[in-house]
């Protein structure tokens, strides 16, 4: 699919400033509708023309951080970039109202930074180590 | 810190591991505000935010001249090792058939330049995928021992990270970090591919994180 004729025509379209940034970070010049930005700043596009994208290819995240990686899509985009849902939260009326008040900030994956998960437990232990205990010698 | 886990699923928050200096500082250091839990900055995103005063913090920004040319120097080796990331494989059990569909042309893990290898001396990754048994630890070490510096681990699955199912077997170990350092934990029972796949690509991040030629001029 990646063929000189479509590079040409998406590096057109989508201006030399943006393809350019494509080129830095997705590897393919691409072009389609711009559907949304979450909070981070990505943004999420769709190219829905099976001549110009294969479909599979056809949704894609441009992501705002520098060092990206999959964990910085909240689940909501998630859910529409992985076709669980066909709209965008931002147009999909399920998201849109049942958005619980009580849901948690996203936050991206913390492997490796000192919020990294760390398992912890807060039952008692089942097993106690044996702690001697020494009767004094009888004088 | 057990107290403060509780404390912190109670507000259904998130609380960094900080060490004693950064948590408590000294009378003559003031102490600074309280570090968000979350952020929608992407110039300072959350992962800045845990690493403010770390070791690595430090370690990524030189000091001085030496210091630049040889972090530079490290990032190109860095460049260099997670380009090409030749796992070991060391399939046990059911994991290593999703090991398999990572190379398979759905998630083709060549893109990554990921080739698996089938001799210890020439890779440098090795990917546990399944259960350690007992009788096949010593042969885990030795193949591990085999393999070239640097190398990585990755324990792929529940069984490689903890037993999984046969914990209270007698014939297996719990967790293939007994036996050899693991780098990622990539938990499933099996994990599918993709996950696999992203476990990779953190392992490509912690060799980005690398700065050995810093540590020794600092030492």
């Amino acid at each position: 699919m990646v063929s000189l004729v479509r590079t040409l025509r998406n590096m057109r379209r989508a201006g030399l400033k943006e393809w350019w940034r494509q080129m830095q970070y997705i590897g393919d010049a691409k072009y389609g509708r711009f559907v949304g930005k979450d909070q981070f700043g990505n943004r999420y596009f769709e190219n829905l023309n099976p001549e110009e994208e294969i479909p599979g290819r056809h949704r894609w995240v441009d992501y705002a951080q520098h060092e990206f990686h999959a964990s910085q899509v909240p689940p909501e985009w998630h859910s529409w970039i992985h076709h669980i849902r066909q709209s965008p939260p931002t147009e999909d009326a399920v998201v849109k109202s049942l958005t619980p008040p009580w849901q948690a900030p996203w936050v991206e994956n913390l492997t490796g930074t000192r919020g990294a998960f760390k398992t912890y437990n807060t039952a008692a232990p089942k097993i106690q180590s044996w702690e001697p205990k020494i009767a004094a010698r009888g004088a | 810190m057990l107290r403060e886990a509780v404390v912190a699923g109670h507000l259904g928050a998130r609380s960094f591991h900080l060490t004693a200096a950064v948590l408590s500082p000294s009378p003559s250091q003031p102490v600074s505000a309280p570090i968000p839990s979350s952020t929608t900055s992407a110039t300072e995103p959350i992962t800045a935010l845990a690493n403010r005063d770390s070791n690595q913090y430090s370690l990524e920004h030189p000091k001085n001249k030496a210091e630049y040319v040889l972090s530079t120097l490290d990032k190109v080796a860095n460049w260099a090792r997670q380009g090409s990331m030749w796992p070991m494989t060391f399939g046990l059990a059911c994991c290593a058939v999703e090991m398999m569909h990572m190379a398979a042309a759905r998630y083709d893990q060549d893109r990554l330049g990921i080739i698996f290898r089938a001799s210890p001396r020439q890779s440098d990754i090795m990917i546990v995928a399944g259960t350690l048994t007992n009788k096949m630890a010593p042969a885990l070490r030795k193949v591990y021992d085999q393999m070239p510096e640097p190398r990585w681990v990755v324990s792929m699955g529940s069984c490689a990270n903890g037993g999984g199912y046969y914990h209270y077997s007698y014939s297996v170990v719990r967790g293939c970090d007994r036996i050899v350092p693991v780098d990622i934990y990539v938990p499933g029972c099996p994990p599918t591919a993709e996950a696999l796949l992203y476990g990779m690509l953190q392992l490509q991040r912690k060799m980005r994180r690398s700065r050995k030629g810093v540590l020794w001029y600092r030492k």
